[in-house]
């Protein structure tokens, strides 16, 4: 039995407020962006989940691209600064950004770090993003192209998965390819599962052991 | 657990809202959640009830609405709902961004987006009755 008293209305207000919660995350991402491109630099977020292989691409494509132009990496990650250490031993501008508990960045973070960078001499920020495969999708940081990392090692259902963090991508990298027979797990249709999802976006098969795929990956990130 | 961030960012926006004015409590918040923005409906009503305790906001309903994906083609001038990958595995058909009508690749125009559209309050003076559960 439900008893209920209404109220007489000028007790009870309602109010249309129409306030986005995602809107605050996404101007200041637009507020990094527009200093990002006052400085002609391009950021790229690295999204995948933990142990994709996110910091070893980052570090062989700063490797590779170092001595062409100024590259600088922001390492976000939960408690350690272990992948800023790897990273930073190739002598690159590296900023550690700690969420402690956070599950992934977001542009007031990053907005943070760039305030710790100077940016005259850069070309390319890599911004490797806390290891999931959701919660970063909802928030921008500023980056001019999003990159997912897969690797085969995580099975052959990541993509269907977690199809939320494909729709917002602009590359995807099936990472750890020098693996996949050993998996059992076919490149081929993982890549179709990403068609499936978004038909347009280009997909990278790579390995950081063998080098397979790594030159395309910078192109692809430099033509952004 | 972004439902966290989510959250608090109502509970935010709600109680900067009844600062400014003589609200006695919150008694229902209103969300419109976007089918592509991906809030899970039951981790955000966990993370509501914990932190709006012992704020005018605690024991307020949550409400929640949620807003369809729309899309569009630039190839083929498509507009409308998504087309539905239903064999993936997963427990709900997923929404794709793969045009339904030429297989081309769509814009999301709407359901992108996770909003507060309404809330419902009682002001100060008046000593207000709640409807019994």
């Amino acid at each position: 039995m439900i008893q209920t008293i209404e109220a007489s209305p000028d007790e009870i207000y309602d109010i249309e407020l129409e306030h986005s919660l995602l809107e605050a995350n996404a101007q200041l991402a637009k507020a990094n962006r527009a200093l990002l491109d006052r400085h002609g630099v391009t950021a790229i977020d690295v999204m995948g989940a933990i142990g994709s292989g996110k910091t070893t691409l980052i570090g062989r494509l700063v490797e590779k691209l170092k001595d062409r132009f100024g590259v600088a990496v922001f390492n976000g990650d939960a408690t350690t600064s272990d992948d800023a250490n790897v990273i930073a031993s190739q002598s690159v501008p590296v900023v550690q950004i700690a969420t402690v508990n956070g599950c992934h960045l977001d542009a007031n973070l990053v907005g943070k770090a760039l305030k710790k960078t100077s940016l005259d001499n850069l070309r390319l920020i890599f911004i490797e993003n806390i290891g999931n495969l959701i919660c970063p999708a909802e928030f921008p940081l500023g980056s001019k192209a999003r990159v997912v990392v897969v690797s085969v090692t995580e099975g052959p259902w990541m993509v269907r998965k977690h199809p939320h963090m494909f729709l917002g991508a602009e590359l995807v990298v099936i990472n750890k390819v020098d693996l996949a027979e050993a998996m059992e797990v076919s490149v081929s249709e993982l890549t179709k599962d990403v068609h499936r999802l978004k038909p347009d976006i280009a997909v990278i098969p790579t390995s950081c052991k063998t080098g397979t795929g790594l030159d395309e990956v910078a192109a692809a990130l430099l033509a952004v | 657990m972004h439902e966290l961030s989510i959250a608090s960012a109502v509970v935010d926006s709600v109680l900067e809202f009844v600062a400014e004015r003589s609200v006695r409590r919150v008694l229902t918040v209103r969300l419109a959640v976007g089918e592509l923005s991906h809030v899970e409906e039951e981790q955000l009503r966990f993370c509501y009830t914990a932190i709006t305790q012992e704020t005018p906001m605690q024991d307020s309903a949550l409400e929640i609405e949620k807003v369809p994906a729309m899309v569009r083609c630039a190839r083929c001038e498509y507009s409308g709902r998504p087309k539905y990958w239903d064999d993936a595995l997963s427990v709900a058909p997923i929404p794709t961004l793969e045009c339904p009508n030429c297989g081309g690749a769509v814009e999301p125009v709407e359901g992108n987006d996770c909003a507060i559209k309404s809330i419902r309050f009682a002001t100060e003076d008046n000593d207000l009755a709640i409807p019994a559960a």
